[in-house]
């Protein structure tokens, strides 16, 4: 791989596809007035939908697009008046560049490996500390020692791994303090973010999470977790809020993962205050759903102290990666 | 033969009806033969004990729960086994002698003005809240019957220490130089750690903020200090099952160890110069009881009831009083102990006669005292109880690994 990709494979995908709807607006490819969704823009560039809402964001800024009374956006700059076309993105060739495409390739695999590697390091870290070896980590992985590189230095940033002394990368050990302190960074950050994205978040989404919660189709309180990130927390307009909240939030996913793995049963009660919390979101109470939240952290964390215990009846995987080893 | 004259057979004439059966599953200190006896002999069915090491029969409770119906351990190891889901509340209402049953257990002391002590107190560990978590604000709803219980300390040879004196030992002879390369401790994690924990504040060595919920630097220092010990050729080794630690006497291999009743009448003729010891900073308690498997229901779960009542009508009692072991409701105890018995084991008084553990087997001597003295005198000491603490995970790992690398104490 050489120099230049990875430096695209880098770049955040959201400039990546920001410069490929620059490029077909700007020829035409895509006219104006023509309705922009998430969705289908994500599934054409084979990434989430949340760089592509963030690109859509950065382009309205530019004044490149325009909101209007409708789900999404309009191609055309903000004073101008335009009719609405909705029709799929495939009936227009929308041309992506050489450069480009390679970056959306690069990032894909970048990604695909490094979803791998955050679940690996994020699990391992119950089990103690553990020396993460990035020449053993490129051989596993099959890629080359400057990806495992940026990998790490990914892992660094989100707060997964550090330096020790002789200048190694470490992980964990996972301890009840680390917990609490992670819940009680989620009690401080997640209350004001839920304020702040209070306006912006959509109604029709919450009803459907509520039926979706009295159809058991969302029965564990990690999918109800992630679901009230992505429709609620992440919708606060404060992009490095919600950066650090992700963050903060991904060694206690991974925990509940690897316990739930082990066949701790479902925690009901958690359910429960799920379907309160999306009832008082629903019901616009803002004031006490924010509350509301304090309360059922401050629950979850005193259950997540129980249950780190239970780890300790776990012996140390046999399947942990070989780039792992223990401290 | 025909569909219609076998389903007719069936019915004209059942399947040998099976004695019902109860599983128990639980360890040395409640499940002992002389108790399923009485139990089976009482109640209108079989009961079965399972009986695991400490370690083992946590570990089987929690990720087994299928397979047994009763489960007899203790209060700390509710930690894991209730939130692992494996086993359902106990309706008070439903255990005739619950009012009987002391204070000890239901409100955390003997009297209010008694210290708590620190960990996890049985009472911590009780009252099945309405979130399903274990906590002491009194609910109709226990996670454990409180059964039998005792107050622990360490055994010592007087022959090294001399005799204790008026102010007690200290725990700090556990870790003490002179008894280098003579001293054993107990493998599992959420006792032994406390009994060398106990030891290095005694002696000046470490101090804990909270004793029962160590830091994880605390944890670090404790262990290098062990691994420091370790170096110097401190410890004969660890032991997992009491048996063990009695043979470690015999032998002559200890002059001090981890150490809990009934094995102080199981030492033959060391039996007057290794010690059970009263130690000035107080004892570390442990809390026993019988829960309900998760998957017990109608009949079966009535069995199970049937006999977590009877461990409250008194024979059970009186076997573990025997073997040194305190139960929550004592009245009905002392119906089954001798006066003699009653005064020995219960109120600390001097031994009338020479008394018999639960095989028949002399372990008191005509003019001996209880040390600690009586029941209220004793469990007015504790300093701390056995507990699984926030970090467990943590500091069982690290234990383990020392553990490990000191090996079992081979007599």
């Amino acid at each position: 791989m050489n120099q230049k990709n990875t430096k695209s494979g880098q770049e955040p995908l959201y400039e990546t596809i920001s410069q490929i709807l620059r490029h077909n607006i700007a020829s035409g490819h895509l006219p104006e007035g023509l309705v922009l969704i998430e969705g289908p823009i994500a599934k054409l560039m084979q990434t989430s939908r949340a760089p592509v809402q963030a690109s859509l964001r950065m382009l309205h800024a530019e004044g490149l697009v325009q909101r209007f009374r409708g789900r999404g956006y309009l191609v055309g700059p903000p004073n101008k008046a335009c009719v609405p076309i909705r029709r799929s993105l495939d009936e227009f060739d929308v041309e992506i560049p050489e450069a480009s495409r390679s970056a959306l390739v690069v990032r894909g695999t970048w990604l695909r490996v490094y979803d791998q590697v955050e679940a690996e390091i994020a699990a391992c870290q119950i089990f103690g500390e553990f020396r993460v070896i990035e020449t053993e980590m490129a051989d596993y992985l099959g890629v080359s020692r400057t990806v495992a590189r940026d990998v790490l230095s990914r892992l660094n940033e989100r707060g997964l791994i550090r330096k020790g002394a002789s200048s190694h990368w470490l992980a964990g050990p996972l301890t009840a303090k680390t917990l609490s302190e992670k819940y009680e960074l989620r009690g401080i950050m997640e209350p004001a973010a839920l304020r702040l994205a209070a306006d912006h978040i959509d109604p029709i989404q919450i009803t459907t999470l509520r039926a979706q919660i009295d159809q058991d189709k969302l029965k564990s309180a990690a999918a109800l977790d992630d679901a009230f990130m992505r429709h609620c927390l992440s919708r606060a307009p404060n992009s490095a809020l919600v950066e650090l909240i992700g963050n903060n939030r991904l060694l206690l996913s991974a925990v509940d993962k690897a316990l739930n793995g082990l066949g701790l049963p479902a925690d009901t009660v958690a359910i429960e205050q799920y379907r309160t919390l999306f009832d008082l979101i629903g019901a616009r109470q803002i004031e006490a759903a924010t509350e509301f939240l304090r309360e059922h952290l401050r629950e979850m964390s005193h259950k997540s102290l129980v249950r780190l215990k239970i780890v300790a009846l776990v012996p140390e995987s046999e399947s942990l990666p070989r780039y792992l080893s223990s401290v | 033969m025909p569909t219609d004259l076998h389903v007719a057979h069936k019915i004209a004439s059942p399947p040998r009806v099976k004695r019902r059966k109860l599983m128990v599953r639980g360890t040395n200190v409640t499940l002992l033969e002389e108790v399923r006896k009485l139990a089976v002999a009482d109640l209108q069915f079989d009961i079965e004990f399972e009986v695991l090491d400490f370690l083992t029969c946590q570990h089987r409770a929690a990720l087994d729960p299928l397979n047994y119906d009763i489960y007899e351990q203790c209060f700390h190891n509710l930690d894991i086994v209730w939130y692992w889901g494996a086993l359902q509340p106990i309706a008070t209402e439903r255990i005739a002698e619950w009012d009987n049953i002391g204070n000890l257990a239901k409100a955390g002391g003997i009297s209010k003005y008694t210290w708590q002590g620190h960990g996890d107190a049985p009472v911590r560990k009780l009252y099945v809240q309405p979130d399903g978590m274990l906590d002491q604000q009194p609910m109709p709803q226990i996670s454990m019957l409180p059964t039998a219980h005792n107050v622990d300390s360490f055994g010592f040879d007087r022959r090294l220490f001399g005799d204790e004196g008026p102010e007690g030992s200290s725990w700090a002879w556990l870790l003490d130089r002179r008894a280098r390369g003579r001293i054993a401790l107990v493998d599992e994690p959420a006792i032994g750690i406390f009994d060398v924990a106990l030891a290095a504040e005694a002696n000046g060595d470490l101090t804990f903020q909270d004793i029962g919920n160590m830091t994880v630097d605390e944890i670090d220092s404790l262990m290098a200090l062990l691994e420091t010990l370790r170096q110097q050729g401190f410890f004969v080794g660890s032991w997992i099952s009491p048996d063990q630690a009695e043979e470690l006497v015999r032998t002559d291999r200890v002059s001090v160890q981890s150490m809990w009743a009934p094995s102080y009448g199981n030492l033959g003729i060391m039996a007057g110069d290794f010690c059970e010891s009263v130690p000035r900073e107080g004892y570390r308690a442990w809390h026993g009881g019988a829960s309900l498997a998760r998957h017990l229901s109608g009949a079966k779960l009535d069995m199970a009831y049937e006999y977590l009542n009877w461990w409250l009508t008194g024979p059970a009692g009186a076997i573990m009083a025997r073997q040194g072991h305190y139960m929550t409701n004592q009245e009905r105890v002392r119906d089954y102990l001798s006066p003699e018995e009653w005064g020995y084991w219960y109120d600390g008084d001097l031994a009338r006669c020479d008394l018999k553990d639960p095989n028949g087997k002399v372990v008191v001597r005509t003019g001996q005292r209880r040390p600690g003295g009586a029941y209220r005198e004793r469990v007015s000491r504790i300093a701390l109880w056995n507990t699984v603490m926030d970090e467990y995970n943590y500091a069982a790992r690290a234990w383990n690994s020392f553990i490990a690398t000191l090996g079992p104490a081979r007599p």
